[in-house]
C-alpha cells in the first residue's frame, strides 16, 4: 500500500448530461480495472437522482471484498445530506475535499504499513 | 368593552427551490410554516383554545407579510367594525398563558397597549384599545413600536416557546413528547411517552422508541424505527426499513425504504436538515414523496377522536388562510 496508490474520478452526476451514459460506465470499467484505491470527487454535483445512487451502490459493491478501498469528497451539503439519508455514509468515508481526503489518507496509510511489517515480522519469527 | 381576537398567521415566502433541487438555506429560509401540525395540533388550535377560555365566540383570521404583525390600516378597519380593543396573536409563538390574566392586567396599568414579554423578550401577544390605534394613526406607527412608549409591558414566566424555525419546531416536539409543556399528542400514550393516533398500521417487526409520535392513518412497515424524539404526522408511509430520529416526517409523506432520516424535518419530497442547514430535494432521487390525499376535506380534521376545535364549516376557513391577504379578515367561530 502506497500513499500514491489512490485515483481521483469525477462522479458523473445529473447535472453532466453529455454522454452520461459513457460517463458512468467508464467510471465502473475503471473501478474494476484499477488497483488502486479510489476517491470520487462530487466537486462539480449539486443534485443527485435516482440513477446517480444506483451507480454510488454499484461503485461500492465493485470495491467491497476486494482489496482497495473508495472514499468520497464532497463538498456540498446537500449531497452529504443525501448520503446521510441514503445511509451509504455509513459505509463510506465521506470527506469535504479531494485535498482534505488525501491529507487523511496519507496520514492513515504509513500506520497501515507500519502495522503490516510488524505483523509480518511476528509472523515470521514466530 | 367589545373585544376582539385577532390571530395574525405570517406570510413567508416559499423557499427558493429551483431546478437545482438543492439549495443553502438563507437566514429566513426555511420549510418551516406556522400551519404545519406539531403532534397532531397545530398553533391556532392551541391560540383558539386559550381564546375561548375566554368566553369569546368567535376569532378574526388575517395574514401578514414577511414582518409577521398586521398592518395598521387591517386593524383600523377591524376596529371600525364597532371592536373597542383588540388581542392581537401572531402565530409565531407557542404560550400557555392565561389571557384573562393578561387581560386583566391590561386594565389595571390602564394600557393603551400592553405587549406580553417573557425573558427573551416579545412574545406576539398584544391587547391593544381604539385609542390607541387613533394614537398610531396621528404618529404613524406600528403595535410594537408604542409599547416603548411609557406602556407597562406583561411578564410572562410560564411555557413560552417561539416558533419561526424548524429548529424550534423540534425543540416543542421534544418537549410535547416528554411531558415539559401543556401540549398532548393527539392519539393515546400506548406506553410512557409513546403516542400512537387512531388507525395506524404498524407492522410486527416495526420499532417505536420513546419518545415518538404517529399520527392518525400512519403506515410503518416491517423493520422501520420511530423515535427516539421523532414524529410522523397523519397519514404518512413510513417504508421497510426506514430510520426516523429526532426528526418531524409532515403529513401526506411517503418515505423509500432503508433511509436514515435524523435531525431533519421531511416535508413531501424535501427534507431540510437540521445540522446542516439545507433544503434537499428527495424525490428525484426516489427517496421521498408527497403523497395525494385521496379526500383531502375527508381526511383532515376529521377524527373523531381528536379534541378538534373547528366544526366543519370552519376548518375550511383555517385551511384557505393562507390566501388571506394583509387587508382581509376572515371570521372563525369557534
Amino acid at each position: 500500500v502506497k500513499a500514491d496508490a489512490w485515483i481521483v474520478l469525477p462522479f458523473p452526476c445529473a447535472l453532466i448530461s453529455s454522454g452520461r451514459r459513457e460517463r458512468r460506465k467508464k467510471l465502473l470499467r475503471e473501478l474494476r480495472a484499477t488497483g488502486s484505491h479510489i476517491i470520487l470527487d462530487f466537486s462539480n454535483c449539486r443534485t443527485l437522482d435516482h440513477e446517480d445512487i444506483d451507480l454510488l451502490l454499484r461503485c461500492v459493491a465493485q470495491v467491497v471484498g476486494r482489496d482497495k478501498q473508495v472514499v468520497f469528497a464532497a463538498d456540498s451539503n446537500a449531497i452529504r445530506a443525501l448520503l446521510e439519508v441514503t445511509r451509504i455514509s455509513s459505509l463510506v468515508p465521506v470527506f469535504n475535499s479531494v485535498e482534505e481526503a488525501l491529507e487523511r489518507l496519507k496520514i492513515a496509510v504509513p500506520n497501515i504499513v507500519e502495522e503490516l511489517q510488524t505483523c509480518q515480522s511476528h509472523a515470521w519469527s514466530a | 368593552v367589545r373585544l376582539a381576537a385577532v390571530v395574525v398567521i405570517p406570510e413567508k415566502e416559499l423557499p427558493l427551490i429551483h431546478a437545482s433541487s438543492f439549495h443553502a438555506l438563507g437566514a429566513s429560509e426555511s420549510l418551516y410554516s406556522s400551519r404545519m401540525p406539531i403532534l397532531g395540533n397545530d398553533l391556532l388550535q392551541s391560540w383558539s383554545q386559550l381564546i375561548r377560555k375566554l368566553g369569546m365566540k368567535s376569532l378574526w383570521l388575517t395574514s401578514a407579510f414577511r414582518q409577521g404583525t398586521a398592518s395598521f390600516s387591517a386593524l383600523a378597519e377591524l376596529a371600525g367594525r364597532g371592536f373597542e380593543r383588540l388581542l392581537m396573536i401572531t402565530l409565531k409563538s407557542y404560550a400557555e398563558m392565561d389571557l384573562a390574566d393578561l387581560l386583566r392586567f391590561h386594565c389595571e396599568k390602564r394600557n393603551s397597549v400592553t405587549e406580553a414579554h417573557d425573558a427573551r423578550g416579545q412574545l406576539g401577544v398584544c391587547l391593544l384599545d381604539h385609542l390607541a390605534l387613533a394614537q398610531m394613526k396621528e404618529e404613524s406607527e406600528s403595535p410594537e413600536a408604542r409599547n416603548g412608549h411609557g406602556q407597562i409591558p406583561y411578564s410572562f414566566s410560564g411555557y413560552a416557546k417561539r416558533i419561526l424555525s424548524t429548529k424550534e419546531r423540534q425543540e416543542l416536539v421534544a418537549d410535547g413528547l416528554t411531558g415539559a409543556c401543556a401540549m398532548r399528542p393527539v392519539g393515546t400514550e400506548v406506553r410512557e411517552n409513546v403516542w400512537i393516533g387512531p388507525n395506524v398500521s404498524l407492522a410486527d417487526s416495526a420499532r417505536v422508541v420513546a419518545p415518538a409520535y404517529i399520527g392518525r392513518g400512519t403506515v410503518v412497515r416491517a423493520g422501520s424505527t420511530i423515535g427516539p424524539f421523532a414524529s410522523v404526522e397523519h397519514d404518512c408511509v413510513v417504508d421497510c426499513g426506514t430510520t426516523v430520529e429526532r426528526s418531524s416526517v409532515l403529513p401526506h409523506t411517503y418515505l423509500a425504504p432503508g433511509l436514515l432520516i435524523r435531525n431533519a424535518l421531511v416535508d413531501g419530497g424535501y427534507l431540510e436538515h437540521l445540522g446542516l442547514g439545507i433544503v434537499a430535494d428527495l424525490e428525484p432521487a426516489g427517496l421521498a414523496s408527497k403523497i395525494k390525499p385521496l379526500c383531502k376535506r375527508a381526511q383532515m380534521f376529521h377524527d373523531s377522536d381528536s379534541d378538534t376545535v373547528f366544526p366543519a364549516g370552519n376548518v375550511e376557513a383555517w385551511h384557505v388562510s393562507g390566501q388571506i391577504t394583509s387587508n382581509e379578515w376572515r371570521e372563525v367561530h369557534l
